[in-house]
């Protein structure tokens, strides 16, 4: 089987305030391509990050029109170097400003986008995408609730871009513990409106005095919260655990499925 | 008695039947002293010198608020946050869009008289986005700071530069991005790039020749007092930048300004001492700049804390006297009261969740309680509130402004050498977020879905009682809010948020009357103004300035 094994370090009181999965202690290594990173070198991005590229790029790499760091989303730079050539140049047209950096901090850098921004590095293995697909098709059912590519429902979160925007062990996080790992957006409502009707959809945009969301017959609802008499935010997903139901090398399987989904 | 020509003209203008003759005045020193007793025009950036954004105005009422509609709108012709502030002259409104433009325009219809561009040196560094939030006025001059950190004179009839100078180095990451608060014959102007390692200062200049007249730097420097509260060269690059509008007292001549983060922002162990003046309000005279009093909300902070917030004058009783207070939501989470006649502490209570102190000692120092390396501390980053106009009713004692509820920082040290002209933030921080990876809240809302929900954090406008420090109503938001606040002689409150909500609401119990869906965020306060009997208000959203008023 071609994997790569990728093993935590201990998190930190941050994730384990966040009540991340537990990981064993060890090495993690990140790889996008035929690149290899270290979890030496993604720290020392992270740190330098903060310091450097925060203010303009924000927390979560997405803080400049059309990039998304963690996303491998770019401008102009797509292979390592680039990355390193943009950062040592700047893009002046752009307002950033060239970094005199050390050849360990650039590593560092490239290291922590190329790991999605991932520190935690909980661990997970990637396994083979075409037998993930059967699993997804076949034991996980997954096509009975998600989206790839126009086919199956649009009730959950459609999935056809997955491994663009999500980190591995965010997705594995999904499929081991569904509740914890949703995204607060994609919460299920159940909401009872003046007139008695009740309606179930997921969660897809809500401000102080309006709610929208995709309700179970794929429609798209948007109403006035004073129109509404019961308004029930779920905090579990409808999404079962895989955990104990899938091989591990079926989870390994599914996760390289997920992760080369990778939209248009 | 004896009233001075000036005045008479301005007592006609209130009455509202003089309007050629306003039409053409002068701003003078006189009319902004009392730019209160001018409702029709906003003179100041925040509508007069004790910046209570509060207005007489009285044609709009909660009983017709629901009557309101769009009379104008401006596009911005650039993208960004606009975070302007306008000011309204004898009808004409003078507004800045980024990243240093100011536009003239009929504040009747809409229609621009003329456009001044100003293109700020690509060496310009800001943390937070080519903002510039407003011109002050004398005479027929307004006035503009510029992101490359200078200031700038123009004319107001056609917007003609007259003159420009260097307040500092911008290769240094100097920059302006405030309003100018005119005094007298000068204007004052602070510097921003406590995120730059800057020596942050106050300086004031001739309002005829641009010639400075004097300089508070925000951290003394050897011999001066409040150096000790430094170790080493710390001082050379401590930060403590200015960039709000400050409030003035002509019957003290002193003004206020709010001083901004210590440098490094995120590691305190790498400054030891108090950092003065940093996290401080300072009272300088306004003629010599010379420092009266100061208050610190926050030594040596680790949270960037900037006490930018605009410094609210109120005369009202305090245990029974009269008293000339100074009212303060601070970053840090706590509602402070102030005698600003000597800078006493008279009040302080927290107004959201607050864990970086356990209280306030009797001079209102606070008694910090640093988390532990990867443990939450509220309130987060961006602060219970920021920098925000707020309001204050001498109508209904209350005092307005925005907080962030439930809004938590994961903070990191890291030692970081200062290199000139780069960041110098001293470490990082994440916000805390239900499930690791989830989206978090930014500077600005980045698109029109609410991804990061109010899990992470919300907004409220809150009223607040000054005499207790206690919240006497909360209209609660569900995404976070950066608007600032008008009031208004029939107790309406103006507000708005990142959603895009321009509301109305009752300023005594905070119950929504009216509400319009502007489709931006409101980053900035509204302000109101009169023209030819018509109340209009006027509030910027996303891209768009907004101007109300009752249908005809």
């Amino acid at each position: 089987m071609r994997s790569l094994l990728l093993t935590g370090v201990t998190p930190g009181l941050l994730s384990a305030w966040l009540a991340v999965l537990a990981a064993t202690p060890g090495r993690a290594l990140a790889q996008v391509e035929d690149h290899q990173y270290s979890t030496a070198d993604i720290r020392t991005g992270s740190r330098l990050y903060g310091a450097q590229c925060a203010l303009c790029h924000g927390q979560n790499g997405d803080g400049v029109a059309g990039v998304n760091l963690p996303r491998q989303q770019f401008r102009r730079a797509a292979s390592d170097d680039d990355i390193r050539n943009t950062i040592t140049t700047g893009v002046t047209a752009a307002g950033m400003p060239p970094f005199r950096l050390q050849p360990a901090e650039l590593d560092g850098l490239i290291a922590f986008i190329r790991s999605g921004f991932d520190i935690t590095a909980t661990p997970f293995t990637v396994g083979d995408a075409g037998r993930g697909k059967a699993v997804y098709d076949g034991t996980g059912a997954c096509a009975a609730c998600h989206r790839v590519a126009g086919m199956g429902p649009r009730t959950a979160p459609d999935l056809s871009d997955v491994g663009a925007i999500r980190q591995p062990a965010a997705i594995q996080r999904s499929l081991l513990e569904p509740s914890r790992a949703m995204v607060p957006i994609n919460r299920p409502l159940r909401i009872v409106t003046r007139e008695g009707r009740t309606i179930r959809g997921r969660r897809v945009n809500e401000d102080t005095a309006t709610v929208q969301l995709i309700d179970e017959g794929e429609r798209l609802v948007s109403l006035s919260k004073s129109d509404i008499r019961e308004f029930e935010l779920g905090t579990a997903s409808s999404m079962p655990s895989f955990a104990g139901k899938l091989t591990g090398e079926e989870l390994a399987d599914l996760l390289a499925y997920l992760l080369s989904l990778k939209g248009q | 008695m004896r009233i001075s020509l000036r005045y008479a003209l301005s007592l006609l203008a209130v009455s509202g039947l003089s309007a050629p003759v306003a039409a053409q005045a002068q701003v003078t020193p006189e009319r902004l002293e009392r730019a209160a007793a001018e409702p029709q025009n906003w003179l100041t950036h925040n509508g007069g010198y004790d910046s209570k954004r509060y207005s007489t105005l009285t044609q709009i009422t909660p009983g017709n608020v629901k009557n309101l509609e769009q009379k104008w709108v401006l596009q911005n012709q650039v993208f960004g946050a606009w975070e302007s502030n306008p000011l309204v002259v004898d009808g004409i409104m003078y507004v800045t869009e980024r990243p240093n433009d100011v536009i003239a325009l009929d504040a009747k219809t809409g229609k621009v008289f003329w456009l001044y561009r100003y293109t700020p040196s690509p060496d310009a560094r800001v943390c937070c986005g080519a903002n510039n939030r407003g011109v002050a006025v004398l005479g027929d001059t307004l006035f503009m700071g510029t992101l490359d950190a200078h200031l700038i004179a123009l004319d107001a009839k056609n917007g003609r530069p007259l003159w420009n100078i260097a307040v500092a180095d911008v290769k240094l990451a100097y920059s302006i991005t405030m309003a100018p608060l005119v005094v007298k014959d000068k204007v004052i102007i602070g510097v921003g790039g406590g995120e730059f390692g800057i020596r942050g200062f106050v300086a004031a200049y001739d309002a005829k020749t641009g010639k400075e007249a004097w300089r508070f730097n925000t951290i003394p420097g050897p011999g001066e007092p409040g150096h000790e509260t430094w170790s080493g060269d710390d001082w050379m690059h401590g930060g403590a930048s200015v960039w709000i509008t400050g409030s003035f007292d002509p019957s003290l001549n002193l003004t206020y300004w709010g001083i901004g983060n210590p440098g490094p922002d995120w590691n305190p162990d790498q400054r030891p001492g108090d950092n003065l003046y940093s996290d401080s309000v300072v009272a300088l005279d306004a003629d010599s700049g010379e420092l009266k009093w100061h208050f610190q909300f926050t030594p040596n902070d680790g949270y960037d804390y900037d006490s930018v917030q605009i410094p609210v004058l109120a005369d009202m009783a305090w245990q029974g006297k009269p008293a000339k207070l100074m009212l303060w939501a601070n970053r840090n989470g706590y509602f402070y009261v102030l005698d600003r006649v000597t800078g006493q502490f008279l009040l302080g209570e927290p107004f959201v969740k607050v864990n970086w102190a356990s209280g306030l000692d009797p001079n209102g120092r606070p008694i910090q309680t640093p988390q532990p390396p990867g443990m939450p501390t509220w309130p987060g980053n961006q602060g219970g509130t920021n920098w925000y106009p707020p309001s204050f009713s001498p109508r209904t004692g209350l005092f307005y402004f925005s907080v962030w509820e439930n809004y938590a920082t994961i903070y990191r040290k890291d030692d970081q050498e200062y290199v000139p002209g780069r960041n110098f933030l001293g470490g990082g921080f994440t916000v805390v977020t239900p499930v690791p990876g989830a989206p978090t809240i930014g500077i600005g809302r980045r698109g029109p879905i609410n991804n990061w929900t109010n899990e992470v954090g919300s907004g409220a406008t809150v009223a607040l009682d000054p005499r207790t420090g206690k919240r006497v109503w909360t209209f609660p938001q569900f995404d976070v809010t950066d608007a600032g606040m008008l009031t208004t002689a029939s107790d309406l409150l103006f507000t708005g948020g990142r959603e895009g909500y321009f509301y109305a609401l009752d300023a005594k119990t905070g119950k929504e009357l009216w509400k319009a869906n502007l489709g931006g965020a409101i980053v900035m306060a509204p302000i109101t103004y009169r023209i030819d009997g018509q109340q209009y208000v006027s509030v910027i959203s996303g891209h768009t300035l907004v101007t109300f008023g009752l249908r005809n």
